[in-house]
């Protein structure tokens, strides 16, 4: 039993969480989020990496493509070492017609998102590997973000202002007395008290709140997506057509992500998603059609993430169903007081669904305190990058990290490890201290460590040893490889042909007697 | 110029061949990619290629055999990358050395499985999903997918046995 009582529990380390607990902190309550795994572990870290304009929404949902293009902006000011300005190209191909086209850049401009016309011609000089047959194409300004690094400085930032961050732990029930929730019990046992509890736990919120007795119809509706081992494009590029199967590539990083599906699936299979090669057919059959280079291209993983979407008609295959945000006061609704859930939404609303949920808190707490977090840059994005004498070898980290690189030692720890990503020692050293990474997964969330070119074919071993000599135990670097290799193994099996293939040969003969 | 044996794969198992026919006095000829799988963990083939070279063996480093021409069931010749269509290579026997997939010895797609030089019969389910177990240290079905031959050893293309090709090395299946 926890002598503390906090303010605010935050049940769940996605985005949503991770926005919310940094909302809290920075109007001064005293907030504890309670993550079962490690931050952005769920459908956070598993979607496409895309920042939203609006333009995608703007013909089927007005509200929510409004809300995009405000927080897209947003989002580059506060969260800049999180997002590359790509911006976005929907291109038209013959059977997609012109008169959608029409249609979308009549309402993106009443949605206050930029839509320009393209001539084809131009698009093509612009993005030279998109469909030749395009008729037409429009400028948007969606952008690439990093899920990792974004919901990472969420974290970071809510612990600085003293928010507390329990990681690896479950939240068990949720402890009502009186008709109230006044708290929540873990995994671990314990029973932490406070003034609100707010579930943010994506596709798993449904039934902790229904153990409380509260109902939440969720639609658990599956998307899987691709990893190309280039950047074929410069920016995203979307089909101008009503939203489909894989018609949105991003690019992001040194990769290229194509998706995604959208299949309703049972509550059972979300703990482990994964693409299947029906779902990899379908997608490439699709991808091809936007960018034909697609089919030589080499896959590097299949993967798939679950959209928490909030049930208004529970037939159809999710598409249709809201995803708008879901702002619950269950004291109103269900009368349970102490409760309140925000789920639905995007990567790109977070922020906004966090201010939401936190206005709704202060309420309830009688906080006067206003939302500061549209105008506050998170860390990364404070000001000017330190300058550095020889920053070759942290080009790629003062990129990634922005003015996080201040607290990062180069001179010990200069050392490129993984040479795709250049991802250095002291980026492992940084996350080991401020994420409280234990093993490779969890360095994967948090560096770009393996995610490149090679994947960690060339560079596991390196890193394994490192990592293990950072957490000073250096007898647990093969133990790092194993999980490693699994975990890629994971990713690689849905695509498991040509180039794809001949790197599954040459991992196992390289680490196989090795492990 | 015709050789006694060409062996096709100048990686561990195809230098292995080498060495072995040409201490027994053949003339032989190693066409040699340079992609060797083998060569990462243990030797560079280089190293063996100039000890080939001192034991009188032609070795073409940096050449591909593209396609051999198979004429009533035997191996007439070999079209190689640098030499082109005009100047194929000849030989008695033929070794098909070429390894697996990394080596580009089996080149693969969403459904399919071949043997790029001579169209060999594989041995490989056509099930992509059977193609590995979900456990990485298990034991993968593609790492014994490989080309078919008879009892003899000759390489089966179409059903029917090449009578002066052989297979060594990864390229065979198990």
């Amino acid at each position: 039993m926890s002598a503390k009582e906090y303010d605010v529990i935050i049940v769940g380390g996605g985005v949503t969480g991770a926005a919310t607990v940094r909302d809290c902190a920075l109007r001064g309550l005293s907030t504890l989020l309670i993550e079962r795994g490690d931050i952005c572990d769920g459908a956070s870290g598993r979607n496409h990496g895309l920042l939203h304009s609006g333009a995608r929404y703007a013909v089927t949902d007005r509200e929510g493509a409004e809300e995009c293009i405000r927080e897209n902006r947003i989002l580059r000011r506060i969260a800049s070492n999180c997002v590359e300005q790509t911006e976005g190209l929907f291109i038209s191909l013959p059977e997609d017609g012109l008169d959608y086209q029409a249609n979308f850049i009549k309402k993106c401009r009443e949605a206050g998102i930029s839509a320009e016309a393209i001539d084809p011609k131009e698009a093509l000089r612009m993005e030279p590997a998109i469909n030749p047959n395009i008729i037409g194409a429009v400028k948007v300004p969606d952008a690439s973000v990093d899920p990792f690094r974004l919901v990472d400085a969420h974290i970071l930032d809510a612990q600085r202002h003293g928010a507390d961050i329990l990681k690896f732990t479950a939240v068990t029930e949720l402890v009502k007395e009186g008709g109230r929730v006044v708290g929540v019990k873990t995994s671990k046992g314990d029973i932490i008290r406070a003034r609100e509890v707010v579930l943010a736990a994506g596709i798993w919120t449904a039934g902790l709140a229904q153990a409380a007795g509260v109902k939440i119809g969720m639609m658990p509706s599956k998307g899987a997506l691709i990893i190309y081992g280039h950047r074929v494009a410069k920016m995203v590029i979307n089909r101008c057509r009503k939203p489909a199967n894989a018609d949105i590539l991003v690019p992001g990083d040194v990769v290229s992500v194509l998706g995604t599906t959208s299949d309703k699936v049972p509550v059972e299979t979300c703990d482990d998603m994964h693409a299947t090669p029906e779902e990899v057919n379908l997608l490439m059959r699709e991808g091809e059609q936007l960018v034909p280079c697609l089919a030589q291209t080499r896959i590097i993983r299949a993967y798939a993430g679950v959209r928490p979407l909030v049930v208004a008609d529970p037939a159809g295959d999710g598409r249709n169903v809201s995803r708008g945000i879901v702002l619950l006061d269950h004291e109103t609704r269900d009368g349970i007081p102490g409760l309140i859930t925000i789920t639905g939404g995007k990567l790109t609303t977070a922020r906004l669904m966090a201010e939401m949920a936190t206005d709704l808190i202060c309420e309830k707490l009688g906080s006067s305190a206003r939302c500061e977090t549209a105008n506050k840059p998170l860390p990364g994005s404070e000001g000017r990058v330190p300058r550095f004498k020889d920053p070759f070898n942290m080009r790629a980290a003062i990129g990634r990290h922005g003015t996080e690189v201040s607290r990062m030692d180069f001179v010990k720890g200069g050392e490129i490890l993984c040479e795709c990503e250049h991802v250095t020692r002291a980026e492992i050293a940084y996350a080991v201290k401020q994420f409280g990474v234990r093993n490779i997964s969890d360095l994967r969330r948090h560096t770009r460590i393996g995610m490149g070119t090679c994947q960690g074919s060339y560079c596991i071993q390196k890193v394994a040893e490192a990592l293990a000599e950072e957490l000073g135990d250096s007898s647990r670097a093969g133990e790092f490889v194993r999980e490693y290799l699994q975990e890629r193994w994971k990713g690689m099996t849905p695509v498991l042909w040509g180039d794809t293939l001949r790197e599954a040969e040459y991992m196992h003969k390289v680490y196989k007697n090795e492990i | 110029m015709k050789f006694d044996v060409i062996i096709i794969g100048g990686g561990w198992a195809g230098c292995t061949e080498a060495e072995k026919l040409a201490e027994a006095g053949s003339k032989v000829c190693v066409i040699s990619e340079g992609l060797s799988l083998a060569s990462v963990r243990y030797e560079t083939p280089y190293s063996r290629h100039a000890g080939l070279q001192k034991a009188g063996v032609t070795v073409l480093r940096g050449d591909r055999a593209e396609r051999g021409i198979i004429e009533d069931g035997k191996v007439t010749g070999v079209i190689t990358r640098n030499l082109g269509e005009g100047e194929p290579l000849t030989a008695d026997r033929y070794v098909l050395a070429t390894g697996k997939f990394f080596s580009r010895g089996l080149l693969s797609d969403k459904e399919h499985i071949w043997e790029p030089v001579f169209g060999a019969d594989v041995d490989y389910d056509p099930d992509r999903t059977k193609w590995f177990s979900q456990d990485f240290e298990a034991d993968q079905p593609f790492m014994k997918f490989g080309v078919k031959t008879d009892a003899k050893g000759h390489v089966l293309v179409d059903g029917k046995s090449i009578v002066n090709l052989t297979a060594v090395g990864d390229i065979c299946n198990e």
